[in-house]
């Protein structure tokens, strides 16, 4: 009963960011704020960048003992992919238009801001930890349930991150060893860990106690992620020679720049 | 470090030729040299003289060309080889750049002509010693832009890129490591292999279907 309740409401929210969305549809949602804001910092991470200066240096910069498994895993989810979250994603993108999918994708961004400011707040970012308050407060209100990011769009204020995972190197512990996880994708020891821990500090754990909604919840956002990013695996099948190495590379090094972004 | 010796006489030559008010003057930003390099790789792809599949090898051809006077493909391929390229002759090495130069073709000019009739945005641009980077967006109707970071090098010979950097994947990066992989197990004629076999994938339309 309580499941089929958190599908109406579920239902009911996607209703709502529709509505939402045709308002805003004149305010250029598909141009990736984030990525354009950030520009800067980006570019004097490239310059900072000095890893191919010389060629002798840094020859082995991933940890990887498991791979014969990982790439187990790693044909198990390109399984997934071609079999599940693609025809899902056909389907989901069909019915919902790309803004609507933004509205979406903002909700379920918004919600999880709990997990942004206890992880923030762990790693003494005091700035961070108050703009992350200040978003949800005006976007869960005047963003109606977090589907605009009024906070940024109107005010400025730019979307902030932090997760378990960074809170952890942050105090130090190190990466681990690679990891490609079912289901969940590439991954390490440190980032699992993250995101268990951060699993239970997400409200979705206090409005239902039900693994299949959660699993739900996450799949809802697994392919509302894909679908406004439908190229992104087959070009990286596509393009590499080595799909599982470029993966692992792709995903540590998001991850370390990120994280020597942050501090 | 010979050539370091070399630029650095190049450069003690410039300064005396131009004094140094003509050298320091007013020098080409890195946005002012790949500006003219991608404007003219998109005005190829957009030509209409050059469109279609079967104009295909014509039109990378001349997209390609231009992208060598914008594009330092030699330091690229040394980069992207680090350790292994000391250890190949000169003649590996040639064959080597010209197959990466063929992927390059196959994965960054195949993404940029899947954007065609769109045009580049200038973003941003760093300058740091002898290196930039310059960030661009590359619009594209009905969806997000995706944005390419080029790095760049003045080596004394002007800036010319080095690297790219694609939804934030640097290009040199990621396929160094693949092809570190593909070293350890294959060595080097193993590598040629599955770069021609991967080269090859995109005209039988396996690796080419959009």
């Amino acid at each position: 009963m309580k499941r089929y309740l958190s599908c109406f409401i579920l239902f009911v929210l996607l209703f709502m960011a529709s509505g939402c969305a045709e308002k805003n549809s004149n305010t250029a949602i598909g141009e990736v704020p984030s990525a354009v804001e950030r520009s800067g910092d980006e570019l004097d991470m490239l310059l900072d960048d000095d890893f191919l200066d010389d060629e002798l240096s840094a020859e082995q910069d991933y940890y990887d003992p498991l791979e014969p498994m990982n790439r187990v895993f790693f044909e198990f989810n390109d399984k997934l992919y071609y079999w599940v979250l693609n025809p899902l994603n056909k389907v989901y993108s069909a019915v919902l238009p790309q803004d609507v999918r933004f509205s979406v994708g903002n909700f379920i961004n918004n919600f999880a801001a709990p997990v942004r400011l206890i992880n923030t707040l762990l790693q003494l970012k005091l700035n961070d930890a108050g703009a992350v308050l200040a978003r949800f407060v005006i976007n869960s209100t005047l963003g109606v349930y977090g589907f605009g990011d009024v906070a940024w769009r109107e005010l400025g204020i730019k979307p902030r991150e932090g997760d378990f995972g960074q809170t952890l190197g942050y105090w130090g512990v190190g990466e681990g060893v690679y990891l490609c996880l079912p289901v969940i994708g590439p991954s390490n020891i440190r980032d699992t860990v993250g995101f268990v821990t951060d699993s239970y500090s997400h409200p979705m754990v206090f409005f239902v106690d039900d693994f299949l909604v959660s699993a739900g919840y996450y799949s809802l956002e697994r392919v509302n992620v894909l679908s406004l990013n439908p190229d992104a695996y087959e070009d990286l099948k596509k393009y590499s020679l080595d799909p599982y190495v470029s993966m692992r590379q792709v995903y540590l090094d998001y991850r370390r720049k990120k994280f020597d972004h942050n501090n | 470090m010979k050539t370091n010796i070399k630029h650095f006489l190049f450069l003690v030559f410039l300064f005396s030729v131009f004094g140094v008010d003509g050298a320091v003057g007013t020098p080409a930003s890195p946005t002012d040299i790949l500006r003219p390099t991608l404007q003219g790789m998109i005005d190829a792809i957009r030509d209409p003289a050059l469109a279609g599949a079967e104009k295909k090898e014509e039109r990378r051809r001349k997209i390609m060309e231009i992208a060598s006077r914008g594009f330092d493909f030699t330091e690229m391929s040394r980069r992207v080889l680090g350790r292994t390229w000391q250890k190949i002759s000169q003649e590996e090495r040639e064959q080597f750049t010209q197959l990466f130069i063929k992927l390059l073709e196959n994965t960054y000019v195949g993404k940029l002509e899947g954007y065609s009739g769109q045009e580049i945005i200038y973003k941003d641009e760093r300058i740091k010693g002898k290196k930039a980077a310059v960030l661009t967006l590359v619009k594209h109707d009905g969806a997000a832009p995706f944005p390419v970071s080029y790095v760049m090098l003045n080596n004394g010979k002007g800036w010319q890129v080095y690297d790219l950097n694609i939804e934030g994947v640097s290009f040199l990066r990621n396929y160094r490591d693949q092809f570190k992989s593909i070293l350890r197990k294959n060595k080097f004629a193993g590598l040629v292999k599955v770069l021609e076999e991967k080269n090859a994938s995109f005209i039988t339309g396996t690796g080419a279907a959009q």
